[in-house]
């Protein structure tokens, strides 16, 4: 089959699984008790005004009537209105939020593979020496840490007590510079965006550069005690070479793997760095639409998080076909 | 302490080296005895070891023992040991501190939050929720992961497909989202942000054993109990599943840490227990707006999480190398 074959049959499996997605966030959100058509009209609606709102979204149909008419205007690209931003399309209000949170993603993932795979490497190579134990250490407090406390110790020591960070927000690069607050050009614009991004990217990418740098480590490791590393050694070829020619590219598929479950960690680790940081992306989004029981945009926000994690991994999916050109594109998932 | 039995460890080890291991008897308790002796000299595991170990006990003491630390100090509102609302210090710093609300003693040796409440004692009370919610919602996980993931990969075909796309969809929500979504239908209590983390941790399970599976299955002594009509349930539960034991075991003990992690974040957001029981992800959510004040009421309550994960860590990690020695290193 041919990579384009490939990618085709990958995106219909998406399919399915976006049907259990949508079935299973429609079935826990018809859940939730509570009215958000009272919480809409306010406690001094009388029950003529409730009953017309009610009518209004499509509320006052059979529980399987609204499920097939949600599917239905879903597939068409339809995610309903937000009842608590005031009828406005709910598709609308996430791509207001998504380049945020994309943004912070980008930035977070950059600095975290940027990061962990050089640093991978270099302990492998230093294997059991000082520098080593202190990337071993280094990543094991990464994994263990919850990203939402980094972020905090990060505002209080660079934001509060340094003064040298904004402790909040987040400047989209390409924002209008009339529209940023002290600035005159793009560049000023750009500095400012920057300054914002570098305390919640080190927030949420602390977890993925710690997890990406002991499985590029152990990886590594593996790969450098195979036999044919161990003959290039004994024909003498330099370490740099067998690292930068031979280790190097058989090493990284392990790494993608990790890189790929760690997008779904991401994307729960978005929220509470937008929570953290006071960005107003996709996580804050969702965790609004919560508190306000916006049935809507509860939805909408889960399904697209989970659009987005699926074309991740579809991503993931061919960068691995691309590195290793043996994996059948026949097989089942390419673990 | 690790619960490996002995015969589970045998068949785990004929597993892993391809059958060619003798498993009798006499093999297993030496391998067992093998994997321990290997832990105990991992510096790095015991240090996990005792850290768990610690945590288990603290989270014990409030159990057994209510009045060793004070429940009502760490949950009601305003508190104070002379019961005045008025007299009580709020955001004290730890002992030998001073900030603009005074100076830390030893009554509080960790200093006190926005409502008076002693961060220690609370400390103590978050324990006992994520040692709780960390072990039960990983074990109702595992289990019912392990069992999804044998059954998908040894019948395949469209029993593996159906399975494997319902794992698929529930690993596609963010799991903090899938959780939060649980916890807003169904109330924010203990026992459902239990069943919400265990939810999320099935996929793990599935996916794990599933490979496992897809490599037993073919062993001879799996065909041969087929051929000569073993019924399927006991060709999964009695071969199957004991044979993935070993990989199972690291995940879990990862897994507890994880989870615990997934239980503080809910906190944190405002979705796990609900005050006035105490949480350390609950605390760091109030510590927020005193963060110039008194930064000490951030800092221990990620300080206790942290240690404790890196426990079940390095536990992990020790187990691992111990049962698979080519692991690591």
């Amino acid at each position: 089959m041919t990579t384009t074959g490939y990618i085709g049959r990958r995106l219909l499996q998406i399919v399915p699984v976006l049907l259990f997605v949508v079935t299973v966030t429609f079935v826990l959100i018809n859940s939730i008790p509570g009215d958000p058509v009272r919480i809409l009209v306010g406690p001094a609606a009388d029950a003529a005004a409730i009953e017309a709102a009610r009518a209004k979204y499509g509320l006052d149909q059979p529980l399987y009537v609204r499920y097939v008419r949600y599917l239905a205007a879903v597939a068409t690209g339809d995610f309903g209105t937000s009842i608590h931003y005031g009828g406005v399309a709910v598709t609308e209000k996430i791509f207001e939020r998504l380049p945020v949170t994309l943004l912070l993603l980008a930035s977070s993932f950059t600095l975290a593979i940027g990061t962990a795979i050089p640093l991978g490497i270099f302990a492998a190579k230093n294997r059991n020496n000082g520098y080593d134990h202190l990337a071993r250490v280094t990543s094991l407090i990464g994994v263990s840490t919850p990203s939402f406390w980094v972020g905090l110790l990060l505002i209080i020591v660079f934001a509060y007590y340094g003064d040298l960070l904004p402790p909040s927000g987040l400047i989209m690069p390409w924002a209008d510079p009339a529209s940023v607050d002290g600035a005159t050009s793009r560049l000023d614009v750009l500095v400012t965006a920057a300054s914002h991004l570098v305390l919640p990217s080190i927030t949420l990418g602390t977890l993925q550069m710690a997890a990406i740098t002991r499985i590029e480590r152990s990886s590594m490791l593996e790969v450098l005690n195979k036999d044919y590393v161990q003959l290039a050694r004994a024909y003498g070829v330099s370490e740099r070479t067998i690292l930068r020619r031979q280790a190097f590219k058989n090493a990284q598929l392990p790494v993608l793997t990790v890189i790929g479950i760690q997008m779904t960690t991401a994307l729960g680790g978005a929220v509470l760095t937008e929570t953290v940081f006071n960005i107003n992306g996709m996580g804050n989004l969702i965790i609004t639409a919560v508190r306000a029981q916006d049935y809507q945009l509860i939805m909408g926000t889960t399904i697209f998080f989970a659009i987005v994690f699926v074309l991740g991994v579809l991503v993931v999916d061919v960068l691995y076909a691309v590195i290793d050109p043996r994996i059948s594109y026949g097989g089942g998932a390419g673990e | 302490m690790v619960p490996v039995s002995d015969s589970t460890a045998a068949v785990g080890d004929s597993a892993r080296t391809g059958g060619v291991a003798d498993a009798d008897e006499r093999s297993a308790v030496s391998r067992t005895s093998q994997v321990l002796r290997q832990l105990k000299r991992n510096s790095a595991s015991r240090v996990g070891l005792y850290v768990i170990g610690l945590v288990t006990l603290v989270a014990l003491l409030t159990t057994i023992d209510a009045d060793l630390f004070d429940y009502q100090f760490a949950a009601t509102f305003w508190y104070h040991p002379e019961n005045d609302p008025a007299g009580s210090t709020i955001l004290l710093p730890p002992v030998g501190i001073e900030n603009s609300f005074g100076t830390g003693s030893w009554a509080h040796p960790l200093g006190t939050d926005h409502r008076g409440r002693d961060i220690l004692v609370r400390l103590v009370y978050g324990t006992r929720i994520a040692v709780q919610v960390g072990l039960i919602a990983t074990g109702i996980g595992m289990t019912i992961g392990t069992v999804v993931g044998a059954v998908s990969g040894y019948y395949g075909g469209w029993v593996d497909d159906v399975l494997q796309r319902f794992v698929e969809s529930l690993y596609a929500i963010p799991f903090l989202i899938l959780v939060i979504a649980i916890m807003s239908a169904f109330g924010k209590e203990l026992g459902i942000a239990i069943v919400g983390v265990s939810i999320t941790t099935i996929p793990v399970f599935t996916r794990l054993i599933r490979s496992q599976v897809l490599s037993v299955r073919e062993m001879e002594y799996v065909e041969a109990a087929k051929a000569a009509g073993v019924r399927d349930r006991h060709i999964i539960f009695r071969h199957i599943i004991p044979n993935s034991f070993a990989p199972v075991l690291v995940q879990s003990t990862l897994q507890v840490g994880v989870n615990i992690l997934i239980v503080a974040s809910l906190s944190f957001l405002g979705f796990g227990v609900q005050p006035p029981t105490p949480s350390w992800g609950q605390m760091l959510a109030h510590s927020r707006q005193y963060m110039i004040v008194n930064p000490w009421f951030s800092i221990w309550p990620g300080l206790a999480i942290l240690a404790t994960v890196i426990g079940f860590n390095l536990l992990g990690d020790g187990l691992r190398d111990a049962i698979d020695p080519r692991s690591n290193d």
